[in-house]
């Protein structure tokens, strides 16, 4: 069931006055019980995967409590990660696995196909793994209690406003609030209202607008102009910030109507000055999960581990490897020898260098969570890479801006108009990774624009898609550089004359402007 | 009581505004130039009409009025399908005279467009022949479009009518010429099949009786596509017959007639050059006398 659908409305306008007319466990397993209808209007059969993924980790974590032999924890945690990892591997990157290997052992020569199998990937399985098993690992860590019961877990793996596509939400922030006994409070209603058809109006009318321009631009890139392609890309940067983080309003206001309180996942990205600030601002959920349960533990800014050298080793052999490319061999085994000689200098030029490492593992395994494909994962290198450079040459940078006394106001603009566009690069090969031949599609796409063939508007075509496009970004960003976004909900509670004046807006904008096709949510394929 | 009364309050400026915003919007659309306005507020009145989706633009209505000193009204639109452009035909037919000819480009009939359907939402407040179609065939947007009134300008259609606020769309035409991208692809076509389906035998039979009966001369055509890509459909010929045997009209098939690619835009659309040289050979032709 999707949000911008029929059913869900439906679905919603009988489960709300349930939901309130309820108590304790009573109203909990209504919630339980209205998840799993939620997922299962999908595809009920996948409904076993989160039961079982549930029972496994609700187990391992009573397990866990009572266990003191080390080695016995570490043997549960690993069935946890096992089990959730497995579930990902198979019913997400088998094929892919297989694909990859197949096109090696092609470029060696092997002229046989390995058996791919047919499978459907379930709706939502990296949100909901992921936060199962940060369940696991705080309570192996014993950073959190063990829950108990096990309605309550199961709804807290299973939470239908953010079961399918996030907030990924910690089992420390969410599981507490289960224990409140919560009323229906109209302050809670109006804010969630109006968080929700925040969402909508980002889903509908301004993700939903632009996707077919961009949908038309990635279809056959050497059709366009270059700046049909260069507003193309700029559509899809606000086409994927619009459809993820209106899904996460939507989400994070249904749950503040039902009484939980989520932490924002988006906070206006497009503003940010350099990327450590834009991860802290997209998918904030998911990055500060990575940050937590993979960037730390592969020891961070502080050291490296094991980990680190085996993912770096593994990502460079596997891009060797795949492309065929010999250069790119020796360029890896170059940096490789650079980097134990640079680090064996001192004991800060070595956290420097596992520092990287850390961050470029992260940032590969952060592309390879979004999707089975390597173009995912050079999305995933972009971002790491970017990071580094801004760690490289960021204070030179600083200084020379200075130095030529640039106004902080134009500084501030230069980096986020750089930082925005290097992200668009990005996103090239995020969006070219759902097209047949990923890679030629993205850089045939970058090469079109930097020719700068036909730069001028009379090559656009579909003109109106295009002022549209605009005039819908333009208000988001009104919204958004206004800082409307963030005090909104509160002005809605306390106003109602704003209240119901912005709402109205709202259900205007939505129909005058909204697309209302059957359009499913982008990182529901995640 | 005091804390429920925002809901009402919400729900009635919610509709008092959706319907000014309507009315404001239908104003705005009858102050347009745009050609569905000028159908409905009687300012069509023509001797040759045109029929087709985006491919029926390419009939540039100067050139034609220049060679047959004919007024001429077209009522095509990107990728129109022709159950609409029925309705179009024969709301055209009955706001005014007859036209003496009916030019429709057949290779309009490879779909049906809901999207496009629900665009003319607006046009229902002068069309009970779309209203109709519209509610028996996309209930959901013709009953959305009845609750919300803004919602019925919700549309391309909409976006184009106000585009063409100032000036008229009569002279519209593509200059573009078709980029050496293109013409390399074109060595490398898949087969091209048009989704034809006896549905649009019915719609067609439904014009070609009602121009019958008012007396207007109907041709069929096939407009010009650059050669390779007319190579590569593979079931032109048998579309043709149908229509043939279902309409008893046959069509007309232009579709290789330009080889050069300087009178294309792309495989499916003559740029100006393109439309004029083809306009002359149907002047030849005696379709358009």
């Amino acid at each position: 069931m999707i949000f911008n659908s029929l059913a869900f409305l439906v679905f919603i306008a009988v489960f709300l006055p349930l939901y309130f007319s309820l108590k304790g466990k009573a109203r909990l397993l209504l919630c339980l019980a209205g998840s799993y209808f939620f997922y299962g209007w999908w595809n009920y059969y996948f409904l076993s995967l989160i039961v079982f993924s549930t029972l496994i980790d609700y187990f391992v974590g009573l397990r866990l409590e009572n266990e003191q032999n080390q080695n016995t924890r570490k043997n549960l945690l690993l069935t946890s990660m096992v089990v959730n990892l497995g579930f990902l591997g198979v019913f997400k990157y088998f094929n892919f696995f297989i694909e990859s290997f197949t096109e090696m052992l092609q470029g060696w020569g092997y002229e046989g196909s390995l058996t791919t199998l047919s499978i459907i990937l379930p709706v939502g399985i990296s949100f909901y793994t992921f936060q199962s098993m940060s369940y696991t690992i705080d309570v192996y860590y014993k950073k959190i209690k063990v829950e108990r019961d096990f309605i309550r877990f199961a709804t807290f793996i299973s939470f239908f406003p953010q079961l399918v596509a996030g907030p990924i939400v910690r089992a420390s922030d969410f599981l507490p609030q289960f224990q409140k006994d919560r009323h229906f409070e109209w302050d809670r209603l109006t804010a969630g209202l109006g968080q929700i058809l925040w969402g909508f109006f980002k889903k509908v009318a301004v993700a939903d607008s632009l996707a077919p321009f961009v949908d038309q631009c990635f279809a056959e890139p050497g059709g366009f102009s270059s700046l049909h392609l260069l507003i193309g890309i700029i559509f899809y940067s606000f086409q994927i910030y619009c459809d993820f983080s209106g899904y996460s309003d939507i989400a994070i206001g249904l749950a503040r109507i039902l009484g939980f309180d989520f932490p924002d996942n988006f906070k206006t990205p497009y503003f940010s000055k350099n990327y450590s600030e834009f991860w802290t601002r997209w998918h904030i959920s998911l990055s500060s999960w990575l940050r937590d349960y993979l960037y730390i533990p592969l020891g961070g800014n502080r050291g490296g581990s094991f980990g680190s050298w085996f993912f770096i080793a593994l990502f460079m052999l596997l891009a060797v490897v795949m492309t065929g490319w010999l250069w790119l061999g020796i360029a890896c085994l170059a940096l490789a020898a650079w980097s134990f000689w640079y680090k064996r200098q001192s004991d800060k030029h070595e956290r420097t260098i596992f520092n990287y490492m850390n961050l470029m593992v992260t940032m590969l395994l952060g592309g390879l969570w979004h999707g089975a494909g390597w173009a995912f994962v050079f999305w995933g290198f972009l971002h790491g890479f970017y990071q580094i450079i801004q760690r490289l040459a960021g204070p030179i940078w600083n200084k020379m801006l200075d130095a030529i006394r640039v106004p902080n106001l134009l500084q501030n603009a230069i980096a986020i108009l750089l930082v925005y566009s290097s992200t668009c690069l990005a996103w090239i090969y995020f969006r070219a990774a759902n097209e047949p031949n990923d890679f030629l599609t993205a850089n045939e796409y970058i090469l079109k624009i930097v020719s700068l063939e036909n730069f001028n508007f009379g090559s656009v075509i579909n003109k109106f898609w295009v002022v549209k496009g605009f005039l819908l970004i333009g208000m988001l960003l009104l919204v958004e550089i206004t800082n409307l976004r963030f005090t909104y909900y509160k002005i809605v509670q306390t106003n109602p004359i704003f209240r119901v004046i912005s709402f109205a807006i709202l259900l205007w904008l939505i129909s005058f402007m909204g697309s209302f096709g059957s359009n499913s949510f982008i990182y529901f394929q995640f | 009581m005091k804390k429920l009364l925002w809901i009402p309050l919400l729900l009635l400026l919610t509709f008092v505004g959706d319907r000014i915003g309507g009315w404001v919007l239908k104003q705005v659309v009858e102050k347009s130039q745009f050609r569905y306005t000028r159908l409905y507020k009687g300012q069509a009145e023509a001797e040759v009409l045109l029929v087709g989706n985006s491919r029926g633009l390419i009939f540039y209505q100067p050139h034609i009025e220049a060679i047959t000193e004919k007024n001429t009204f077209n009522i095509c639109y990107n990728g129109m399908p022709i159950d609409v452009a029925r309705r179009l035909i024969e709301d055209y037919f009955e706001h005014y005279t007859a036209p003496q000819q009916l030019l429709l480009d057949v290779t309009m009939c490879d779909r049906s467009n809901n999207p496009l359907m629900a665009g003319f939402n607006m046009y229902t407040p002068y069309s009970q022949n779309l209203e109709e179609l519209i509610l028996d065939s996309i209930p959901k947007s013709g009953y959305a479009g009845k609750l919300s009134h803004l919602y019925r300008y919700n549309s391309e259609v909409f976006q184009r009518t106000l585009a063409y606020m100032n000036k008229s769309d009569e002279s519209w035409t593509n200059e573009r010429v078709m980029n050496d991208f293109l013409v390399e692809e074109a060595k490398n076509l898949k087969p091209y099949h048009i989704s034809y389906d006896t549905v649009y035998s019915g719609e067609l039979r439904a014009i070609a009786q009602l121009c019958q009966a008012k007396g207007t001369q109907l041709h069929f055509l096939v407009n010009p596509y650059y050669p390779p890509f007319a190579q590569s459909i593979n079931n032109l010929d048998s579309i043709k017959q149908v229509i043939l045997a279902e309409t008893q009209i046959p069509v007309k098939d232009y579709s290789t007639l330009l080889k050069d690619h300087q009178y294309f835009s792309d495989y499916q659309h003559t740029n100006t050059e393109g439309s004029k040289k083809y306009l002359d050979q149907l002047k030849l032709d005696g379709i358009l006398d």
